[in-house]
C-alpha cells in the first residue's frame, strides 16, 4: 500500500517523460478520432460528401478562371500597339526607332513592317492589286507592331505605353483597341469577384458544417467529457480528439472535392476539345495540378479545423461535471 | 489538508446550502460526513472538488486556496483529489482498464507505467480478472470498485467519496469501507459522505454532521449517539 500512496504525496511523471509521451498521445488521439468517425459511418460519409461538394464548387470556379486566363493569354495580341510612322521616315531612322523602343521596360517585342511590305500585303488582302499599280508612289507608311510585356498588357498600362510611344518624333499616329481590352478586363474582374464571393460563402458553409457536426459529437459525449473533467482533464486534452475529427473531415472532404473536380474536368474536356477544333484552336481544358490538389486539401483542412475549433472552444468549456 | 473557514454557499434562487461551515481535516485523517438529504453533504464535496464555488469564506485543499482559483488551474487541483460517487461515473464504452487508466493518460504517463499502475490499482480492489470487461458486464459492487481504482491510480493525497455504499448490501459496504481504511493507513486523507449511520457507528471515525447546511457536530459518534441522531433526523 505504501508504495501506492507514498506519504500521501502525489507522484508525478517527470516533465521530460511527459514531453516524450506527448507526440505518442497526439498520434493515439488522432487515430482514436478516426476510429470514432468509423463508428458513425452514416454521419461521417454524409458530412464528408457535403464538405466535398461545397469545396468542389469554388474549386471548379477556380478552374474556370484558370482556363479563361489561358484563353485570354492567346488574345494578348489584342493589346498590341500599332505605330504608323511618318512618310518621311527613312529605313535607317525606322531601324534606330526600333532599337530605342526595344529598350523600353514595358515592351516585349517590336515587329517592323516596311512601307513596301505593307503595300504588298494590302494588294493581296484588299483585292485592288491591279489598281494599286497605277499609283505614283506608295501611300502607306511603315508600321511598327509593338507587343507590350505581360505586365503592361492591362488597359491602363497599355494606354500609358501608347502615349509614350506616340511622342517619338518618327511616329505619325499610334493605335490601341482599348475599348475591347477594357471590356475584357472588366468582365474578367467581374468573374473573379463572383468566384471570390461564391468561394467565400461556400468556405463559410464548410466552417459551419464542420462546426455543427463537432457540436453534435460534443453533445453526444457530454457525460464522458464531464467524467474526464472530474478526473483532471484539461480542456485542451478533451478538445484534441474533436479537433483531429475536424482535420479528418477536412482531409477526406478535400480529397473528395479533388476527385469531383477532376472527374468534371475530364468529362467537360472532350466537349471543349470538340468545340475548340471547330475554331481551329488547340485549346485544352486544364484540370487541377498536383500542387493545386494539395492546396485544396490543405485549405479544406484549415477550414475544417477552424470550424471544429470554434465549436470546441464554445461547447467544451460549458460542460461541467456533476456529482449526481 | 482540507480547511473550511466560515464557508457559505448560496445557490442561484437564494437556497442557502451551507452556513458558516468551518472544519479542518489533517493529512492522513479519515472522517465521515453525514446528515439527512439536503443537509449539504454533496455541496460540501462539490466545493472541495471545485464543481461549485463558495459564495463566501475560504477553502484550502492541498495548500491551495480554492475560493479565488483560476479556471485553468482547476484540472490540476482535481488531479490531487480522488473522487468516488454512488453512480460510479464510469465511461460506458471503455473497458475497466481504460477507465482506470484515464487519470494517468490525462497526466501523460508512459504506456508501460500505466499498465503497471492500473494492474496494481485493480489488484488492490480485487478486480484484476475483469481488466477487459465493460462496465455493463460488472455488478454494482464491482463498478464501485472500478471507480475506487480509478480514484487511487494516480496516487492522490485526498480521497472523497459521496455515498459510496449507497447501492450496496451491508457486506459489500464493509468491503468498500475497509478499502478506504487501507488507503488511509497508507497516508491518504479520506472523507466519506454517507447517511448510513449504522456504518458510521461501527467504524468509530471522526464524523462531521450537517443539518440544513450548518455543522452541528464534529467528533467520534458511537452507536447510541448514532441511533439518537438517526431518530432526530428521520423522525
Amino acid at each position: 500500500m505504501s508504495n501506492i500512496h507514498s506519504s500521501g504525496l502525489k507522484a508525478r511523471s517527470s516533465l521530460l517523460a511527459r514531453l516524450l509521451t506527448l507526440p505518442i498521445r497526439h498520434f493515439q488521439q488522432a487515430v482514436g478520432s478516426l476510429g470514432n468517425l468509423w463508428r458513425t459511418p452514416f454521419t461521417t460519409v454524409m458530412t464528408i460528401f457535403v464538405l466535398g461538394i461545397s469545396l468542389a464548387l469554388p474549386a471548379t470556379l477556380h478552374l474556370f478562371v484558370k482556363n479563361a486566363e489561358q484563353v485570354s493569354e492567346q488574345w494578348d495580341s489584342a493589346s498590341q500597339i500599332t505605330l504608323f510612322l511618318k512618310l518621311s521616315t527613312s529605313e535607317k531612322s525606322a531601324q534606330n526607332l526600333i532599337k530605342r523602343i526595344s529598350l523600353y521596360n514595358d515592351v516585349a517585342e517590336v515587329r517592323y513592317i516596311s512601307a513596301k511590305q505593307a503595300l504588298k500585303e494590302f494588294k493581296i488582302l484588299s483585292g485592288f492589286g491591279q489598281s494599286l499599280e497605277y499609283l505614283d508612289k506608295n501611300p502607306l507608311p511603315a508600321t511598327l507592331l509593338v507587343t507590350p510585356t505581360q505586365r503592361a498588357s492591362q488597359a491602363q498600362a497599355a494606354n500609358a505605353l501608347l502615349a509614350k510611344l506616340s511622342k517619338e518624333r518618327e511616329v505619325e499616329q499610334g493605335k490601341l483597341d482599348l475599348e475591347w481590352l477594357t471590356r475584357l478586363e472588366a468582365m474578367a474582374r467581374l468573374i473573379e469577384d463572383i468566384v471570390l464571393g461564391v468561394a467565400l460563402l461556400l468556405c463559410l458553409s464548410v466552417v459551419l458544417i464542420v462546426g455543427n457536426t463537432i457540436r453534435l459529437a460534443i453533445l453526444n459525449e457530454r457525460d464522458a467529457i464531464a467524467i474526464m473533467k472530474l478526473v483532471g482533464a484539461t480542456d485542451s486534452f478533451i478538445q484534441r480528439p474533436f479537433l483531429y475529427s475536424g482535420i479528418w473531415y477536412g482531409i477526406f472532404g478535400g480529397i473528395l472535392s479533388c476527385i469531383a473536380v477532376t472527374l468534371l474536368a475530364w468529362y467537360l474536356g472532350y466537349a471543349i476539345s470538340d468545340l475548340s477544333e471547330l475554331y481551329q484552336s488547340n485549346f485544352q481544358l486544364q484540370g487541377l495540378s498536383g500542387s493545386e490538389a494539395l492546396m485544396l486539401i490543405g485549405f479544406a483542412v484549415v477550414l475544417a479545423l477552424v470550424g471544429s475549433y470554434i465549436s470546441v472552444s464554445q461547447h467544451i468549456k460549458a460542460i461541467e461535471p456533476n456529482a449526481d | 489538508m482540507i480547511n473550511f473557514n466560515k464557508v457559505n454557499k448560496t445557490y442561484p434562487g437564494g437556497f442557502l446550502a451551507l452556513k458558516q461551515v468551518s472544519f479542518s481535516l489533517e493529512s492522513g485523517e479519515m472522517a465521515f460526513l453525514t446528515g439527512h438529504s439536503g443537509a449539504g453533504k454533496s455541496t460540501l464535496l462539490k466545493l472541495i472538488s471545485l464543481m461549485e464555488k463558495p459564495s463566501s469564506g475560504s477553502i484550502q485543499v492541498n495548500h491551495t486556496e480554492l475560493s479565488d482559483i483560476q479556471y485553468k488551474q482547476v484540472p490540476y487541483v482535481r488531479r490531487g483529489i480522488g473522487m468516488i460517487f454512488q453512480s460510479h461515473n464510469l465511461l460506458k464504452d471503455r473497458t475497466v482498464f481504460d477507465n482506470v487508466a484515464l487519470p494517468l493518460i490525462i497526466e501523460g504517463v508512459s504506456h508501460s507505467e500505466i499498465k503497471k499502475r492500473v494492474a496494481t490499482a485493480l489488484d488492490k480492489v480485487h478486480l484484476s480478472a475483469k481488466l477487459k470487461c465493460y462496465p455493463h458486464m460488472l455488478s454494482g459492487g464491482e463498478q464501485q470498485r472500478v471507480g475506487i481504482a480509478r480514484a487511487i491510480v494516480n496516487k492522490p493525497p485526498i480521497l472523497l467519496a459521496d455515498e459510496p455504499t449507497g447501492n450496496l448490501d451491508p457486506k459489500l459496504s464493509l468491503d468498500i469501507i475497509s478499502l478506504f481504511e487501507e488507503f488511509n493507513a497508507a497516508g491518504v486523507t479520506v472523507l466519506i459522505a454517507t447517511h448510513d449511520l449504522g456504518l458510521i457507528a461501527r467504524m468509530k471515525y471522526r464524523t462531521l454532521t450537517l443539518k440544513e447546511g450548518t455543522m452541528i457536530n464534529d467528533g467520534i459518534v458511537d452507536g447510541l449517539q448514532a441511533q439518537g441522531r438517526y431518530d432526530e433526523q428521520y423522525s
